[in-house]
């Protein structure tokens, strides 16, 4: 009976393993196949050579770092406050923060749009002038976007963190010998969540260097929208660039295994 | 001269509807060992939290030296404090830990390193210092804890069942560990424990707790065998406990549901014939031969069950509706009674207790 229920499970996996796998190896053979008649890497080539590539790939790239550092800023401390000194706010913390997977990128862009497009004011008091209006302006609320999108998971991230370290008692202890709230956090709850916040500051990498909605409303030169129009466009170029972002991203991954397990030691208890 | 003080102090919890602790009256004198003994939820570990400020009391005052400390914030009283769960600094070594409060306080680089030497000396663990906790056994992590704690040579040392964790062995060998430190450092200690081997064997007193108040106040002797309070007597070491009717209190004779005993008259001074009382005696107390003369109460009853434990053996005397429990100790030549047989025990007067 178990055996039975074995060989049902394999082979369910083996279902699911091709559907995801057998549309990645499709793209991967016709990104192969740019010059007719033979097999090659000149669409990597091709698509490594526009400069638009790198330029996008960069500017992405800077984007998710600036969201990362935003991220870090807003979440560590909430986490830490609620899993401290507020635990009861635990289920309203977390509803807020899985929004962004219910409310769709496109939802929110134009909310942004809506809302920043134009002089923000309260009771008819201007507090903000547009801030679609210039370029710099525009880069900060698509940071303040993303920071929004990688809520579910840099929290998730830095929630797990916290409950793998006992934090009510190893502020505690700080306290006792001395430590401010400030000392506290930077120097005894941050080290010991080296781990988690890499993992959601990985995740968020991804997920900037990926996004196409917000990045192509707000016109910002990212990486999503000119993946997308090399698919238009450059068919084979497109999806070698779809092969690099899965590598990318499976490479982020990589490291977040590998330096979990590095740290795989117990953060309290004995030997 | 008082060192440490807690003045009417009380703490309810938001949304409690009965307070944690109550009335709570307290004088340790500087160097002194007082141990919080009481059950889970007696409110032993949130005075210990007010004493280190991480609960503000809702009424009363904490002075340490005169100087009133109740409103200070934790980090800036000087006290030291180890926990149960160790809480070590998992990202730091043995020495990182063990200098973290001299380090947050600003001290050299020359006078950390000294510091974090003489602690792990004082902990017998000079060779384990580039370690992480992680590497170390449950007792070297409390003695790590210990010596983080005192490092910063605080006014106060506060410990909260720094032994639970540990297996029995370890338990007993540290608890005379922290009681040899304590004493060759002078310093003025808390310890709570629900343990009361471990509250007895190491404190200069202790103060029994339950459902917020103190019940007892005193030195570990005097708790143990001139308990004030039925609780006292029945937390602390193992008693017998019986229902009794006064007979002769200018006598001192009670009436037990099976047998009738003598107190010393003492016990009953104020109490009327025919008023009802609890008489409790500890088990180490009866014997299954008389000692002589002094033993003036005897009860006959049939084994039920005898208990090796050790240093003693229990036996479970059935005595009407009573189970009486005697201890004999233990010696290679101690004939255990049967199961089933017939059995008599003899105790003096003097070790009766008439409760409140």
């Amino acid at each position: 009976m178990s055996q039975r229920a074995g060989w049902f499970a394999w082979l369910i996996f083996m279902i699911g393993a091709l559907y995801f796998v057998l549309p990645l190896f499709g793209t991967f053979v016709f990104s192969l196949q740019k010059v007719r008649g033979s097999i090659g890497f000149s669409a990597y080539t091709a698509a490594f050579a526009n400069p638009d590539f790198l330029r996008t790939f960069l500017f992405s790239s800077l984007i998710a770092v600036l969201t990362i550092v935003a991220s870090l800023a807003l979440i560590v401390p909430t986490a830490f406050w609620v899993n401290l000194r507020m635990p009861r706010w635990r289920g309203v913390v977390e509803f807020i923060t899985l929004l962004p997977f219910v409310i769709p990128a496109i939802v929110l862009v134009f909310g942004v749009i809506r809302t920043y497009g134009k002089p923000l004011t309260l009771f008819g008091i201007p507090l903000l002038p547009p801030l679609l209006n210039t370029e710099l302006s525009t880069n900060i609320v698509l940071v303040a976007a993303y920071t929004v999108l990688s809520l579910p998971y840099m929290y998730r991230a830095t929630d797990n963190g916290l409950r793998a370290m006992d934090v009510r008692t190893l502020a505690e202890a700080a306290q006792s010998l001395g430590a401010s709230w400030v000392t506290v956090l930077m120097r005894v709850i941050l080290p010991n969540l080296r781990t988690a916040l890499l993992s959601g500051a990985l995740l968020t990498f991804a997920i900037v260097i990926g996004e196409y909605t917000i990045a192509a409303f707000l016109a910002r030169p990212m990486f999503g929208p000119y993946l997308q129009l090399q698919v238009r466009n450059r068919a084979y170029e497109a999806a070698a660039l779809t092969i690099v972002a899965f590598a990318l991203t499976w490479l982020a991954m990589g490291i977040i295994d590998l330096i979990t397990r590095q740290r795989s030691t117990p953060l309290t208890g004995g030997r | 001269m008082t060192f440490l003080a807690l003045t009417n102090v009380r703490k309810v919890f938001p949304n409690a509807t009965t307070p944690a602790v109550d009335d709570f009256n307290l004088s340790v004198q500087r160097g002194e060992f007082v141990s919080f003994l009481g059950p889970s939820g007696c409110g032993k570990t949130t005075t210990l939290r007010m004493v280190a400020g991480f609960e503000h009391p809702t009424a009363g005052a904490i002075t340490i030296d005169g100087r009133d400390i109740t409103g200070v914030r934790p980090n800036q009283r000087n006290i030291g404090m180890v926990f149960q769960s160790y809480a070590l600094f998992p990202n730091m070594t043995v020495a990182d830990n063990i200098g973290f409060g001299l380090k947050v306080k600003g001290a050299s680089k020359a006078e950390i390193k000294q510091r974090v030497a003489e602690m792990l000396s004082l902990i017998k663990l000079e060779q384990l210092g580039g370690r992480y906790p992680y590497q170390l056994s449950g007792g070297q992590q409390q003695r790590v804890a210990l010596a983080r704690a005192l490092a910063i040579r605080p006014q106060l040392l506060l410990l909260d069942e720094p032994l639970s964790a540990l297996d029995a062995k370890i338990r007993v060998s540290l608890r005379n560990e922290i009681r040899a430190i304590q004493r060759q450092l002078g310093i003025t200690t808390i310890y709570v424990t629900h343990d009361q081997e471990e509250a007895l064997s190491l404190s200069d007193r202790v103060v029994v707790m339950n459902a917020g108040v103190i019940e007892q106040i005193g030195a570990p002797f005097e708790v143990y065998n001139f308990p004030k309070t039925a609780f006292v007597a029945s937390f602390v070491g193992t008693l017998n406990i019986f229902e009794a009717r006064v007979s002769d209190p200018a006598a001192g004779v009670l009436q037990l549901s099976a047998a009738t005993i003598l107190v010393s008259p003492s016990h009953l001074s104020g109490r009327r014939a025919g008023e009802a009382v609890k008489v409790a005696m500890r088990p180490e107390m009866i014997h299954v031969k008389s000692t002589g003369a002094a033993d003036e109460n005897r009860l006959t009853g049939v084994v039920e069950n005898v208990a090796f434990l050790g240093a003693v053996a229990r036996i479970h005397l059935r005595v009407g509706e009573m189970t009486v429990l005697v201890d004999e100790f233990n010696n290679p030549h101690l004939a255990v009674p049967a199961v089933g047989s017939a059995l008599t025990c003899y105790f003096a007067r003097e070790g009766c207790i008439v409760l409140a």
